[in-house]
């Protein structure tokens, strides 16, 4: 067991796994969140947020590990990282102000010689402008992938610190911390690490604007953008873990806020970022692709459809709803009678006049005219599709994702629609 | 996505129109009317927009809380002299407006304020226009737009067609025209040029949707379909039994800048979910018919 003492202020989805991480790899941890409510939960190894394996790391090394909602208890820890959420608006803008006043408070209550990292989505120059001791004061890039954070957090591939001078040495117990994770750590310049974090973004929001942009393609031309990724991912130059699957623009709220922080940045200064801009435009264009087909292929015949809608969260494993696609398109349906179930988001976080939630995936289906899978959650992949069939009084499914096998769809006289491929046609039982 | 003042449809209590007598106008004139909506149509015999006291006059027959739609143009707009002359018309409206607690003015005015873009054209496209009829357009918007306070929503329909149409454009309606003659249908190479192609009645839908919400914004009234003139060609003449041909002839100069144009109708899905544009083909059968009026 290492002696240095972590401490993390804000129990958020990257506090509470960057905690775990902390412990898993043998330190003691210090906790602190300043609502009571998540410091109880987490003393009974119920964290609040949904990740794969987190509470049983959290009850493994539950020794080592203290929670508490006071911010004095930082003062004994040797390192403390901020990991509090930066809230975003609409467009994307970050807003600072609940940062700014965690870290004021964090660092009244550390130990004089206690160093101070940021772990939050920043923008760049946000940490030199700090009033801490710049040999004190570091920023670490977090890459948080939900549904994978846990192994992300103990594995990362590489760290980014961003320093006051990337050629000093690290202070001692910092450096004990981070070779823990036995992968390269890259010192750099506060803003060009604060600038890195939002290089990676930017490349994944490139390969995500290329795969729907060849996606639609695909779905105009009778090309299968499934059968191209292997070939794209066997490709040294792409790789492996590219992301090349196509989706209703980019949700979460982290992508966005990058785009806008550089569209921000270039206005500021007079670079030229119309590429970021281009991302954003085939972002909200991508987003709306299950409202098109709804208005091509049911609604002008059906001016009382019933919508089905399995999944509400922004992505499978979360209960975090901030940009997702299911409620934007619900919005826009005000008209038409939904029915929704998702295995984690309440029905009550949906606005809309003819709003039905149930507690199973048939209770979506039951006399639907079209059937939209708008989150992959893996349970979905079982549903019985003959019996979906029979229950729907429609023959539309939009499956943008591909959680359901086309084959057997199509197989049950259901059409089928998804992204980067033409829709396919449901097996009508009088041609049999 | 326009702006509904009024979520509910409601009718206002009058609406004047200027242009009433056009081809477009006639049709939203037509469907307000079927609506049951009051309405006062103003064609040049009415209201001369190129008299000196245009302006007075106007003001004398506008009433607060009145909708003023706007269709009066001098259309298309190919010269110099008839930009100028679209812009004087509205001078005496932006006037007459400028001081009117108007309900909302809704201005009927063209895709072609847009750039030539490859691109599937949206409300928040690029307003670049390539043609003086165009930039006419585009000039306008900003003539209404900084004369009133009033909810201004402005339709941009692109290729409109239907019966009693005056114009003999290039598409659907010289098509049908050239097929009731008994003539071949010219197009010109082979026609592949894809462009999107609203019935009237589509336009004057929209119009009506627009006025009963009160809507502030743009909209691009356009289906979303795009075929090409060989396509529409051949639907014209399949009309007609098989008495008409479809000819290709020499284009009359090179092929066009933008060959294509494409319109994603999103915005106007979220608009008016509940409206459905009428086909191409039901369009044309309905263009036969002439509108009752």
């Amino acid at each position: 067991m290492s002696g240095v003492l972590v401490g993390f202020a804000g129990m958020t989805h990257l506090g509470v796994n960057s905690a775990a991480a902390a412990l898993a790899h043998g330190f003691r941890v210090v906790g602190y969140d300043a609502d009571a409510g998540v410091i109880e939960g987490l003393r009974r190894a119920e964290p609040p947020v949904l990740e794969p394996g987190l509470p049983e790391m959290l009850r493994l090394h539950a020794s080592r590990a203290n929670y508490t909602a006071d911010v004095a208890e930082l003062l004994h820890c040797d390192l403390v990282y901020i990991v509090a959420d930066v809230p975003t608006d609409d467009a994307g803008k970050s807003d600072l102000a609940s940062i700014r006043r965690l870290i004021e408070a964090v660092s009244g209550a550390l130990a004089r010689s206690a160093i101070l990292v940021v772990l939050c989505q920043v923008p760049p120059g946000f940490t030199r402008d700090l009033p801490l001791p710049s040999e004190r004061l570091f920023y670490q890039v977090e890459t948080l992938v939900f549904g994978q954070a846990v192994e992300r957090a103990r594995h990362p591939e590489r760290i980014i610190l961003g320093c006051a001078d990337p050629s000093a040495a690290l202070p001692a117990a910092l450096a004990e911390f981070l070779s823990a994770f036995a992968c390269p750590i890259l010192p750099m310049r506060y803003e060009s690490a604060e600038l890195a974090k939002i290089a990676i973004n930017c490349c994944l929001v490139s390969s995500i604007s290329v795969a729907n942009t060849l996606a639609e393609l695909c779905e105009r031309l009778g090309a299968e953008w499934s059968e191209i990724v292997p070939a794209l991912k066997l490709d040294r130059r792409i790789g492996q873990h590219a992301y090349l699957a196509p989706g209703l623009g980019l949700a979460g709220g982290n992508l966005e806020r990058d785009l806008a922080t550089v569209l921000k940045i270039a206005g500021e200064t007079g670079a030229e970022a119309g590429l970021i801009s281009s991302f954003v435009r085939n972002s909200r264009h991508r987003r709306d692709w299950v409202l098109r087909v709804l208005h091509t292929e049911v609604l002008p015949s059906s001016s009382d459809a019933t919508i089905g809608i399995l999944g509400l969260a922004y992505k499978e494993n979360t209960a975090s709803t901030k940009n997702s696609p299911a409620l934007a398109l619900i919005e826009c349906l005000s008209n038409w009678k939904i029915q929704a179930y998702d295995p984690l988001v309440a029905g009550s976080s949906v606005s809309h006049p003819r709003f039905v939630s149930g507690a199973r995936p048939e209770d979506a289906v039951k006399r639907a005219d079209a059937l939209a899978v708008m989150t992959p959650w893996p349970q979905f992949r079982s549903l019985d599709l003959e019996a979906v069939a029979s229950a729907m009084r429609g023959r539309v499914v939009i499956d943008p994702y591909r959680t359901l096998e086309p084959g057997k769809v199509v197989g049950a006289g259901l059409d089928y629609f998804t992204l980067g491929a033409r829709p396919l046609r449901g097996k009508r039982r009088s041609d049999t | 996505m326009m702006k509904h003042h009024c979520q509910r449809p409601e009718a206002p209590r009058r609406i004047v129109i200027l242009g009433a007598r056009g081809f477009i106008g006639g049709a939203i004139n037509a469907r307000l009317a079927a609506e049951g909506m009051s309405t006062v149509p103003l064609g040049r015999a009415e209201l001369d927009l190129t008299a000196t006291d245009a302006a007075s006059r106007l003001k004398s027959i506008l009433q607060p809380a009145d909708v003023l739609v706007v269709i009066s143009a001098v259309a298309p707009a190919k010269t110099v002299p008839m930009l100028i002359g679209n812009l004087h018309l509205l001078e005496p409206v932006c006037e007459a407006i400028s001081r009117l607690a108007l309900s909302q003015v809704v201005y009927v005015s063209s895709d072609a304020v847009y750039a030539d873009d490859s691109n599937p054209v949206t409300e928040n496209s690029y307003v670049a226009p390539s043609t003086i009829h165009g930039m006419m357009h585009s000039a306008r918007e900003m003539m209404l737009r900084s004369s009133t306070a009033a909810p201004l929503a402005i339709l941009r329909p692109t290729l409109a067609y239907g019966p009693e149409d005056p114009h003999n454009g290039y598409g659907p309606n010289r098509f049908r025209r050239q097929a009731e003659k008994g003539e071949p249908i010219n197009v010109f190479g082979e026609g592949e040029e894809q462009r999107d192609h609203v019935f009237v009645g589509d336009v004057a839908g929209i119009a009506s949707l627009s006025i009963a919400h009160r809507s502030e914004g743009i909209i691009n009234v356009a289906t979303g379909n795009s075929i090409s003139f060989r396509q529409v060609a051949d639907m014209v003449a399949a009309q007609y039994d098989g008495r008409v041909r479809v000819v290709s002839i020499p284009r009359p100069g090179p092929i066009p800048h933008l060959l294509h144009r494409f319109f994603d109708i999103t915005g106007c899905y979220k608009s008016f979910p509940q409206f459905s544009f009428t086909p191409l083909r039901a369009g044309l059968k309905l263009s036969m018919q002439p509108v009752p009026r």
